[in-house]
């Protein structure tokens, strides 16, 4: 009377890297648009399980986040309300 | 010859005169050690995503120039000491520009001229792979 196993994760993720799939889409610390999809709403920098990025575009993309912070064009942190 | 982006914000409230002395003292900078350059956006003010010395709105400039490592050290030391710079940031955006290549920019930046506030650039990408 058990019901049958299920697997634990049943969604699967996006395997390709969206800068991989659209090489037309550059990685820029001023293109504030674009980066603001890689952010969580506290402005955390989405790791890249769950974004799903590789490795080279993540850590580009690490850079240019971090850049954008430094002259106030992204938050830090968004204070909770 | 490196290619250099520097931003730096300014208080929101400059008056004209202060603008084009600040302008100029970047120019007179970049004639000084040799520089090239590319391009001076006034990309006006904007809303600062925090506050920086109580202010929460910036006048934002976008230099585009190239230069070698004194002239950098020059340019942030006087934008340092300007105390209505708020904040600056320059970043490496090309190595080894050669003159043609060098000619080519500024032709490109030529013909967008005309709009002298661009608000979002997207124009930054062609030599430099660094973003």
């Amino acid at each position: 009377m058990k019901p049958p196993v299920r697997k634990k994760r049943s969604f699967q993720r996006r395997k390709v890297c969206v800068f991989c799939a659209d090489s037309g889409m550059k990685i820029d610390y001023k293109d504030v648009k674009t980066l603001n999809h890689f952010v969580t709403e506290r402005g955390k920098i989405l790791p890249r399980r769950i974004s799903g990025n590789c490795a080279k575009h993540q850590r580009e993309l690490t850079t240019a986040i971090k850049r954008a912070r430094n002259i106030a064009l992204m938050p830090f942190s968004i204070a909770s309300t | 010859m490196r290619r250099y982006e520097t931003i730096f914000i300014t208080h929101p409230e400059l008056s004209e005169e202060e603008l084009s002395e600040l302008q100029q003292k970047v120019n007179s900078i970049l004639t000084a050690y040799k520089g090239d350059l590319i391009k001076l956006d006034d990309w006006g003010t904007k809303k600062l995503t925090y506050e920086i010395r109580k202010n929460s709105r910036g006048h934002f400039f976008l230099l585009d120039y190239l230069g070698g490592t004194d002239l950098i050290r020059e340019l942030e030391r006087n934008l340092r000491l300007h105390d209505r710079v708020l904040r600056f940031q320059t970043v490496r955006i090309g190595d080894q520009i050669s003159p043609e290549t060098l000619k080519a920019l500024k032709e490109e930046v030529g013909t967008e001229k005309n709009s002298r506030t661009i608000e979002r650039p997207e124009a930054a990408p062609e030599g430099g792979q660094k973003a």
